[in-house]
């Protein structure tokens, strides 16, 4: 579904990603992990061009996301994206964070609109919060909104960055189980995350990144088990 | 406590609102009796005491020798008077488009006006005065070794000039403007002036500690009816001004508007004394639907103009920028009211439109405004988490809308009270028009002060007035600024 060619990245004169290249095929769910600074939040940004790629392509279901600025609004329509501060407009409510961009973007009536992202509140646990106001939540209850939002685009592919980090401990397992239940509905995702647990149970592949490079692509019982290199042996022993 | 407060202030803004409505003016004014069945529209232009002006006490009616002068031959023709009130420069084309019959305004007839209209005779000669609060000066030979004091530039500086040529020892002095002169005598500055009748006799009436005295010989040009070229009326008025002139009526019109009254009101006055503006006050607060309507104008330009030029300012391209920052450093590095008089004033040279003064006004307080507002805007959008547009960007939401719906409306949140800030400032600010001639409230209490020769109470009532309009403007950014901070 996704391919990503030869992905190079330079802020200034800080090389951050220094070619990398994979694909992401249609129901997989990928873990980004590495150490700060690796590039991961980068990589991810770079597929919806967030980041716009110094060098390399990436192509979405075989159309070229990095030459073609001017559809790059239609890719993102099929590209959700949570982010580790949510990033919820806290100026419109639950239900109208919902469908903004599906009124906004799609043309979506009003009303067919509410009633999906009615649907949506309740797989995330939050029916009851649709008229409330992103300031009044907890963290854990902000990213699920987030997901939800992101959902309600109907899209093909979602990337998570470090969704969970910001969040209090108690908060963590509520956003992860949604995520998890996402995963299992066949939905293609990618995420960089340091919840090694969650990458383990959850994603099919995990990619590990160190220093702009992409330094293993395992499946998570191999790659968990036994890093092939030392980068990621030192890597895991810091973290688990 | 706040609500009680906007309670009362929206009452206090309805009281004025409601005076205001009830003396709303006619831009014509009939004949006070229909007497006859034709009717001759007179010219004129109301800003000239005594010959014609606007007495504010009672509303809007135009009155002074002119206007009675004029009645008188009207009546005598067989006419209703209707008198159109324009700008003195227009009165002659006013006249030659034949939209009105004639024109009394003070007119000198000169070789370029009767190239476009017909004179009558004159009418009234105007004299020269020497004014003074020294009871020993009563003919030009006391002003020996005196300064007195003349309006730069004037008829009456040429008169000095031949005193001085006859008596010793004179100094000449010159100001600006007649009230400076005044001011001068009663400080003691100079011992006398030279003001002409119809200008010093208001001075002369109101102030008990003056006397006059006519300088032999002296004599101006003289005021004389405007007519339409080759029209039937110039003979008519001419017979009417003639036998007026015989049997002393126009020496006794010129009397009542002319000469000091005899009985000076021996009492001082109290220094602050409402009562005798009172009458004026609702030709005052008439002001507020002009700056109000100015103000409301000017901030809606400022406020688009300003968004606009917000968004230059984070653009990428640079042009855009560039211009946007060298139009904030322009209107925000020279003064407000340099800006008024170049708009007003340049324009009509420049461009050959006659700018009318409340377009002038909007159109510089809303440019000048939207340099500052755009600065507000800039820093409310730099403001906003960056999250928000990236949120945006990702859910593919394109500029336009995310700026409209997700950017813009966070932004003006944060910077409510820097805006209102802005608003306030400009409405105050909007004081300044009235140096081109607009009347809104400042105005007005200036023509007041001018006719009533008291300043305070009418400046006081203007102060009065331009705080209630702050403090409502107040209350509504606060109740803004609560109903937006829902959420929070």
């Amino acid at each position: 579904m996704i391919k990503i060619e030869n992905l190079h990245k330079t802020f200034g004169k800080n090389e951050v990603l220094k070619g990398i290249s994979t694909e992401i095929g249609q129901g997989e769910v990928v873990a980004v992990i590495g150490p700060s600074g690796s590039g991961k939040s980068t990589f991810l940004r770079c597929i919806n061009m967030l980041e716009e790629p110094t060098e390399g392509t990436i192509l979405f279901k075989d159309q070229e996301v990095t030459t073609q600025a001017s559809k790059i609004q239609q890719v993102r329509k099929k590209i959700g994206m949570v982010f580790q501060h949510f990033h919820l407009f806290p100026h419109m409510t639950v239900l109208d964070n919902l469908t903004y961009a599906p009124v906004t973007v799609n043309k979506t009536a009003k009303r067919e609109a509410e009633a999906a992202a009615r649907e949506l509140l309740k797989r995330v646990g939050l029916a009851d919060k649709e008229g409330e106001y992103p300031g009044r939540l907890s963290g854990g209850q902000k990213q699920r909104v987030a997901i939800a939002r992101a959902l309600a685009m109907n899209p093909e592919v979602m990337l998570f960055d470090e969704p969970t980090s910001a969040l209090d401990p108690e908060m963590v397992k509520e956003v992860l189980d949604v995520m998890k239940s996402l995963a299992q509905s066949g939905m293609t995702m990618a995420i960089v995350t340091h919840e090694m647990g969650f990458a383990k149970e959850v994603a099919d592949r995990v990619l590990f990144l160190d220093g702009g490079i992409l330094v293993e692509d395992a499946v998570p019982a191999e790659f968990f088990a036994k890093p092939k290199s030392e980068r990621a042996q030192a890597f895991l022993e810091k973290v688990l | 406590m706040l609500k009680k407060t906007h309670v009362l202030l929206t009452l206090a803004l309805l009281l004025i609102f409601s005076l205001a409505g009830n003396v709303l003016p006619g831009q014509h004014q009939a004949a006070a009796k229909e007497k006859h069945n034709k009717t001759l529209v007179m010219g004129t232009s109301a800003d000239y005491a005594p010959y014609e002006y606007i007495d504010t006490v009672k509303g809007n009616k135009i009155i002074g020798f002119d206007v009675d002068v004029a009645r008188h031959i009207a009546d005598k023709l067989g006419y209703n008077l209707v008198i159109k009130d324009m700008d003195f420069n227009g009165l002659v084309p006013a006249l030659d488009a034949k939209r009105v019959d004639f024109v009394m305004a003070g007119m000198t007839p000169n070789a370029e006006r009767k190239q476009k209209v017909d004179f009558s005779d004159t009418y009234y000669k105007a004299k020269q005065l020497i004014v003074t609060n020294d009871p020993k000066i009563k003919k030009i030979e006391d002003l020996k070794g005196k300064a007195i004091g003349v309006q730069l530039g004037s008829i009456q500086e040429k008169e000095a000039k031949k005193i001085a040529d006859k008596v010793d020892n004179v100094s000449i002095e010159k100001r600006n403007k007649v009230p400076d002169l005044v001011q001068e005598i009663m400080s003691k500055r100079f011992n006398a002036a030279v003001i002409e009748d119809g200008v010093a006799i208001e001075y002369l009436n109101k102030n008990p500690d003056l006397s006059s005295f006519v300088i032999p010989g002296s004599a101006s040009a003289g005021s004389a009816v405007a007519l339409q070229k080759g029209s039937g009326l110039t003979e008519k008025f001419n017979k009417e001004i003639a036998a007026m002139k015989k049997n002393g009526e126009l020496d006794q019109y010129a009397k009542k508007w002319f000469e000091p009254k005899t009985e000076k009101k021996a009492e001082k006055k109290s220094i602050v004394d409402f009562s005798t503006i009172m009458p004026s006050i609702p030709y005052i607060l008439k002001g507020i639907l002009t700056t109000l309507k100015f103000v409301v104008v000017s901030i809606l330009l400022g406020f688009v103009l300003g968004t606009i030029l917000a968004l230059f300012k984070i653009s990428k391209v640079n042009v855009l920028r560039w211009g946007a920052d060298a139009y904030t450093s322009i209107f925000r590095g020279t003064p407000l009211i340099l800006q008024l008089l170049i708009i007003y004033n340049a324009t009509p040279q420049l461009t050959g439109y006659k700018i009318e003064p409340f377009l002038a006004g909007v159109l510089t307080f809303g440019l000048n405004s939207a340099a500052y507002v755009s600065e507000i805007i800039r820093a409310g959008i730099n403001g906003v988490d960056k999250g928000q547009r990236e949120a945006s960007m990702a859910l593919g939401v394109s500029y336009g809308s995310m700026m409209r719906q997700i950017i813009l409306p966070q932004a003006l949140k944060n910077i409510l009270p820097a805006l209102m800030n802005e608003f306030i400032t400009l409405t105050k600010e909007s004081a300044i028009i009235a140096v081109i001639g607009t009347t809104d409230i400042m105005r007005r209490a200036q023509i007041v002060g001018a006719d009533t020769y008291r300043y305070f109470e009418p400046l006081i009532t203007a102060g009065i007035i331009y705080y209630l309009m702050v403090m409502a403007l107040t209350v509504l950014g606060r109740m803004l600024e609560r109903r937006m901070s829902r959420g929070d």
